[in-house]
């Protein structure tokens, strides 16, 4: 079937030894774990070691959809993880192919700007959420005082009007370079012959960009739309930096963390749980998990066809 | 591309675009084009230097801050610094204990690096050449976590069971377990003809001999690539160390920073001097490594 060089009989399984340590190390700690969120999400297990748990069914599910008692504030948090999703989506991948073209047409620079602009990407989110912090600073933030040439003043990042939409900004802030550069790489990818007959043809810049650009872009489309969905319904450490989850922040991903971990439910004051609560919190997981799921294939699926077509 | 007839009834277009193309054909083909001023060029700059100022403008506002003194702060604090205030790198690096930061971060980043490169190493090299059986099944499988429920719940009660809780080896193999570096080696190896293997065996090379001394440097560039990505997740882990490692002597840069925050919220120069602190390795590392990085993501993702 294949050849195999290193010797024969018990030799033969040395690729399979290499491979157990990774294999166990995944396994127990990564795709296992995964598994296991299922059942946890039936039970009441809590945090604090060595308590006693049940089977509870599937009153965890219910207690999330009742929207009443604990579970008040789940239709805000699924909400703005819908506005999340789309907005950082749609927002991220329109800037990011903007300036992926603007940087392609080489300007003076081009390599500093796309360097420039990846950058956040590796700074970690807690380096950025101190950054932000410190210029959404209410008090003596430079934003602040922009905003007060124009005789306006707002708390930012403490306040429930205007924390969300600045989340969002920085989290596209934080991950517009990594669309930038994949963008970069498609359009990079063109062949030249395309625009130099799209230009004899004299196609207008725009005329090129909208019929032959990007069309040829749509592999690099699907990938980013992707990455962005995915990215924007499972990350939540920008939104903890930032916020905590307060002023009306929180997302599923998050609460799945503040619940399982940190014991509070975010937006009323009145709601706080003392106890964390981690079968709730894995079926938040679920749900979330079901959220992705629905949302990344059905992208996918529209996507792809679109590929198809063009 | 529906009016290509049309120019043909136009003069003018005409002549324009065959000066043009005229031009192209002369710089040869790949040539830049388009490199005279024009209003759309002007246009380029302006917008592209606006981004670029919203990127600049916090890290170097971030640095004007942590040169300032505190006086200096509190009577105006958006204006240009007056003093370079250096002893705020050494107040907050005493004070936010950042050298056992530092001494944490680098052990987990370093071993948690090392051991994820070479277990990547000896599960993608397997499955590249055919020598298991399964192996579309286990290259698929080890990116699949990817997508699945987030596993923190059950992840932390084993760690409790293990007694790994709260322990630097715990949260090590933790951040080991799981990457898409398999991913990315397997499509590097494919390049490598599997006539090397048979001429290292026959000459007496072992298996494990073989892909650490013969494959692996000539892997080395993907072997960078994941390396440089895991560490930067590693670097920069914030919910690992906040859920797993509680002993403060444990903790690694990116959850210092955070209880730092915590304990100075106000005094805004020792912050930003200590956010310089966790930031610089970071931006020095980038500043070598960009290229790695940025083709490594783009790798990554596109795969």
């Amino acid at each position: 079937m294949y050849n195999y060089y290193f010797g024969r009989g018990w030799k033969r399984y040395l690729p399979y030894l290499g491979m157990f340590p990774a294999l166990a190390l995944y396994l127990i700690f990564g795709v296992g774990p995964s598994f296991f969120t299922a059942l946890f999400s039936f039970t009441n297990i809590s945090g604090v070691p060595n308590t006693p748990w049940n089977w509870v069914g599937f009153d965890n599910y219910a207690s999330f959809f009742s929207l009443s008692g604990a579970g008040r504030d789940n239709l805000g948090v699924l909400t703005r993880t819908i506005i999340f999703c789309i907005a950082v989506t749609l927002i991220q991948n329109g800037v990011a192919l903007f300036m992926a073209v603007l940087v392609n047409s080489r300007p003076l620079g081009h390599l500093f700007f796309r360097s420039l602009f990846f950058m956040p990407t590796i700074l970690g989110v807690t380096i950025i959420g101190l950054i932000w912090n410190l210029l959404f600073n209410p008090l003596e933030g430079p934003i602040q005082k922009l905003w007060n040439v124009f005789g306006q003043s707002s708390e930012f990042l403490g306040s429930p009007s205007s924390a969300f939409p600045l989340v969002i900004f920085v989290q596209i802030w934080q991950n517009m370079g990594f669309s930038l550069v994949i963008f970069l790489a498609g359009l990079q990818s063109i062949s030249r012959d395309w625009l130099d007959a799209a230009r004899v043809d004299g196609a207008s810049p725009w005329q090129t960009f909208r019929h032959v650009t990007f069309p040829l872009l749509s592999s690099s489309v699907t990938t980013n739309v992707l990455l962005a969905i995915i990215g924007s319904l499972q990350t939540y450490q920008l939104i903890y930096v930032l916020t905590g989850g307060q002023f009306e922040t929180s997302t599923l991903a998050l609460q799945v963390f503040k619940i399982g971990f940190q014991g509070s439910i975010s937006g009323g004051g009145l709601s706080r749980v003392s106890q964390v609560q981690q079968g709730y919190a894995a079926s938040i997981a679920m749900i979330q998990f079901a959220f992705i799921l629905v949302v990344a294939l059905g992208s996918q699926w529209y996507l792809r066809r679109r590929e198809t077509q063009i | 591309m529906s009016s290509t007839p049309e120019i043909y009834t136009q003069e003018e277009p005409v002549v324009k675009n065959l000066t043009r193309l005229e031009s192209t054909l002369k710089a040869g083909p790949g040539a830049r084009l388009r490199k005279r001023f024009s209003p759309l060029r002007l246009l380029t700059y302006a917008v592209i230097v606006v981004f670029a100022v919203v990127y600049l403008f916090p890290l170097l506002y971030l640095l004007n801050v942590s040169l300032k003194t505190n006086l200096d702060f509190i009577n105006d604090p958006t204006s240009l610094t007056k003093t370079f205030q250096f002893s705020n790198f050494a107040d907050a690096w005493v004070k936010g204990n950042f050298a056992t930061y530092f001494v944490n971060t680098i052990l987990y980043t370093g071993v948690s690096t090392l051991l994820q490169v070479t277990l990547a190493l000896l599960v993608a090299y397997p499955i590249a050449r055919g020598y298991v059986k399964w192996g579309r099944f286990f290259a698929t499988f080890f990116v699949i976590s990817l997508f699945l429920p987030n596993g923190l719940i059950p992840q932390f009660q084993l760690m409790v069971a293990l007694n790994l809780y709260n322990t630097q080896i715990g949260y090590i193999l933790l951040t080991s377990a799981v990457g898409i570096g398999p991913f990315l080696i397997i499509g590097y190896l494919k390049l490598i003809p599997k006539e090397l293997d048979e001429a290292a065996a026959i000459d007496g090379c072992g298996y494990f001999q073989c892909i650490f001394s013969i494959i692996a440097p000539l892997v080395k560039p993907v072997l960078v690539t994941v390396a440089i990505l895991h560490a930067i997740g590693v670097w920069n882990d914030i919910i690992g160390p906040t859920i797993y490692l509680t002993n403060k002597n444990y903790y690694p840069i990116a959850l210092g920073l955070q209880t730092f925050k915590g304990q100075f919220s106000t005094d805004w120069t020792l912050l930003a001097a200590g956010t310089m602190i966790a930031a610089l390795p970071l931006i020095l590392l980038y500043a070598f490594f960009q290229r790695y990085l940025i083709e490594g993501a783009v790798a990554g993702a596109v795969k």
